[in-house]
C-alpha cells in the first residue's frame, strides 16, 4: 500500500506569482520608452513610435462594447466550431467510410487561405455577423475536427477493448470513454483555436464589420493613429492571454487526475 | 452488504469452434481456433493454459463476445456472447493483464462503471462499488486515482469492478501473471474465494502452470490453433502428484500433443 487516502491528495496550488513574465515586459516597456525618446534623433517620425503614456491615453479612450462585440463573435463561432467539429469526427470515427469522403475536403477547406474565406464570405453572403462566423467556423471547425479524430484514434486498444468487454451501448461508449479521454487534447485544441480566432476575427472586421476591434484597427488606420494601433493591440493580446487563462484554469481543474 | 448467491449460471457449450484471421499484408488465412470442443459445467473454475500463439486470446475476445465464430457456435446457455451481446451486459465481467483502470477515474469510478452501463441507481452503484473496495482491501482509497496506487492495488480495483456486477461468468486473462509472487497469489486466492462465493464460473487464462494447476476445477490445455490437447480434472489428482501431473502438461504443451499420464483424467 503506497499512502492513505488523506495523504494522497497534494495541495493544489493555485496561483503562482508571475515574476518572470513581469520583468521580462518591464524590460520591454522601459527599451520601447528608450526609443520612443531617441526616435528623433534616429531619424524615426515620431508618430511610429508613440510614447507609453501617449498608448496609455488612447487605451484609456477605448470602447469597452467593441470588445465585448469580438470577444462575443470569437467565443459563439469557438463554440459551434467545436460542437461541428466534434460531432463530424465521432461520426468519421464510427463510420470509415464516410471519413474516406469528408478527409479530402476537411484538407481543402484547411488549405484555403483565410483571406479567401473571407471574401468568399462577403460575395456569398449578405449579412455582417453571419460572414463573420462563417469565416471563423471554416477556419476553425475543422481544426477541432482533425485534432479530436487523431485523439480519438489514439485512445489505447486495451482501453477500448476493456470497455467494450463490458458492453456499453453506443452513447455510453463515447460518454464514458472516448470523450474524457480526449479532453487533454481537447483543451490543447481550444488553446490553439483562441489565438487563431482572435486574429482571424480581427481581420474579418477589418473589411467587412462596422464594430469590433478589427473595426477600431480600421479607424485607427485611417485616421493615421499609431497609438491607436498600438491600444487595439494590446487590448487583442490582453483578450487573447485572458481567454488562454481561463481555458489553462479549466484544463488544470478538469485534469486533476494526472500524474 | 452481503452477496447474493446466483441461482446458477448457465453452462457454456463450445461446439466445433473455429476462427479464422485474414492478414492484411499478406492476405493469408491463420487459423487461430481449429474445431474446438469444450463444456464448461456452471460455477466451475477452468484454468486454459497454452503456449504464446496458440488462440487463447482470440478464445477470450469470443467468449467476450468481441469476435464472432468463423464457424461452429459457442453458447453461454442458449444465447451467443457475440449475436446476443447486448442480453450479457452486466452478465459476463473481465480482468486482463493490465489493469486498464480509466486514469481520469478514482478507484470507486472506475469500479463503478460496470454498473453505470447496466444504469443502476447512482446510490446502489457508490455502495455496491464501495462494498467490493472495502473487501478487496481498498476502503481507504475510494478517492485515490490509479496514478496513485501501486500494480497490486490498481488490479484489485480492476477485480472490484469485475466482481461488482455479480457475473455469471468471469473471465481473466493472465490477471496476475506481471505482479509479484506474493501479491499475484494472494490476488488469486481472493479472486478464487470471491469466484466461488458469487457463485460465477470463471476462465482463467494464464501461461503459469503453477498457477493453472492451483486454481482451476480443470486444466484445459490449448495445443497449437487452439486444439483441445488436455482436459484435466485436477480433484483427480492427489496433491503429491502435482509433480508429475505439472511435468505431463509440460510435455504436451512441448509437444503439442497429450501425454499419456493425462489419460487418468
Amino acid at each position: 500500500m503506497t499512502a492513505s487516502n488523506d495523504e494522497l491528495r497534494e495541495p493544489v496550488r493555485t496561483f503562482t506569482f508571475p515574476r518572470h513574465t513581469l520583468v521580462s515586459l518591464l524590460i520591454f516597456a522601459v527599451c520601447w520608452e528608450v526609443l520612443s525618446n531617441l526616435a528623433p534623433a534616429l531619424g524615426i517620425p515620431p508618430f511610429a513610435v508613440p510614447s507609453l503614456l501617449r498608448i496609455a491615453k488612447s487605451i484609456a479612450t477605448i470602447t469597452p462594447i467593441d470588445i465585448v462585440v469580438t470577444l462575443a463573435r470569437v467565443m459563439a463561432a469557438l463554440v459551434a466550431s467545436f460542437v461541428l467539429g466534434l460531432a463530424l469526427a465521432m461520426a468519421m470515427y464510427r463510420s470509415p467510410s464516410l471519413e474516406k469522403y469528408l478527409h479530402p475536403i476537411i484538407r481543402l477547406f484547411m488549405a484555403v487561405p483565410v483571406v479567401s474565406w473571407i471574401l468568399f464570405a462577403v460575395l456569398w453572403f449578405p449579412g455582417v455577423e453571419f460572414r463573420i462566423g462563417f469565416v471563423l467556423v471554416v477556419v476553425c471547425g475543422p481544426v477541432f475536427l482533425v485534432d479530436t479524430l487523431d485523439a480519438m484514434r489514439s485512445v489505447p486498444r486495451e482501453l477500448r477493448h476493456m470497455m467494450k468487454s463490458f458492453r456499453p451501448t453506443t452513447l455510453q461508449f463515447f460518454v464514458k470513454l472516448m470523450l474524457p479521454a480526449i479532453v487533454p487534447t481537447i483543451f490543447t485544441s481550444w488553446k490553439v483555436n483562441i489565438s487563431l480566432a482572435i486574429r482571424v476575427v480581427t481581420i474579418a472586421e477589418l473589411v467587412g464589420a462596422v464594430t469590433g476591434i478589427g473595426h477600431q484597427l480600421s479607424v485607427a488606420q485611417e485616421l493615421f493613429s499609431v497609438a491607436d494601433v498600438f491600444a487595439w493591440t494590446i487590448v487583442l493580446v490582453a483578450l487573447l492571454f485572458m481567454l488562454e487563462a481561463v481555458v489553462a484554469r479549466i484544463e488544470t481543474r478538469l485534469l486533476r487526475w494526472r500524474a | 452488504m452481503t452477496i447474493a448467491v446466483k441461482n446458477g449460471p448457465p453452462p457454456i457449450e463450445v461446439r466445433g469452434l473455429r476462427k479464422v484471421f485474414w492478414q492484411a499484408t499478406s492476405g493469408q488465412a491463420v487459423v487461430a481456433i481449429d474445431r474446438l470442443d469444450l463444456t464448461i459445467a456452471p460455477r466451475e473454475v477452468v484454468a486454459i493454459v497454452g503456449q504464446t500463439g496458440c488462440g487463447k486470446s482470440t478464445f477470450f475476445d469470443m467468449m467476450i463476445g468481441l469476435e464472432p465464430p468463423t464457424e461452429g457456435t459457442l453458447h453461454i446457455g442458449d444465447k451467443s456472447p457475440h449475436t446476443d451481446f447486448d442480453y450479457f451486459r452486466g452478465k459476463i465481467a473481465t480482468v486482463f493483464q493490465q489493469d486498464r483502470l480509466l486514469p481520469w477515474r478514482s478507484a470507486l469510478d472506475n469500479a463503478k462503471l460496470p454498473l453505470e452501463l447496466i444504469r443502476l441507481p447512482e446510490d446502489e452503484q457508490r455502495e455496491r462499488a464501495m462494498t467490493w473496495l472495502t473487501r478487496l482491501g481498498l476502503g481507504n482509497f475510494i478517492n485515490a486515482y490509479p496514478h496513485e496506487l501501486s500494480g497490486g492495488m490498481r488490479q484489485r480495483v480492476a477485480i472490484a469492478r469485475a466482481f461488482v456486477v455479480q457475473p455469471d461468468i468471469l473471465l481473466a486473462d493472465e490477471a496476475f501473471g506481471h505482479l509479484d509472487e506474493v501479491t499475484a497469489a494472494e490476488l488469486r486466492e481472493t479472486f478464487l474465494a470471491l469466484a466461488r462465493e458469487c457463485g460465477s464460473t470463471a476462465i482463467l487464462i494464464t501461461h503459469q502452470l503453477e498457477e493453472a494447476i492451483s486454481v482451476g476445477d480443470r486444466v484445459v490445455v490449448f495445443g497449437k490453433s487452439a486444439k483441445l490437447l488436455a482436459d484435466i480434472r485436477v480433484a483427480q489428482w492427489p496433491k503429491e502428484k502435482y509433480a508429475i501431473l505439472r511435468e505431463a502438461i509440460q510435455f504436451t504443451l512441448q509437444n503439442n500433443q497429450a501425454d499419456p499420464r493425462l489419460a487418468q483424467s
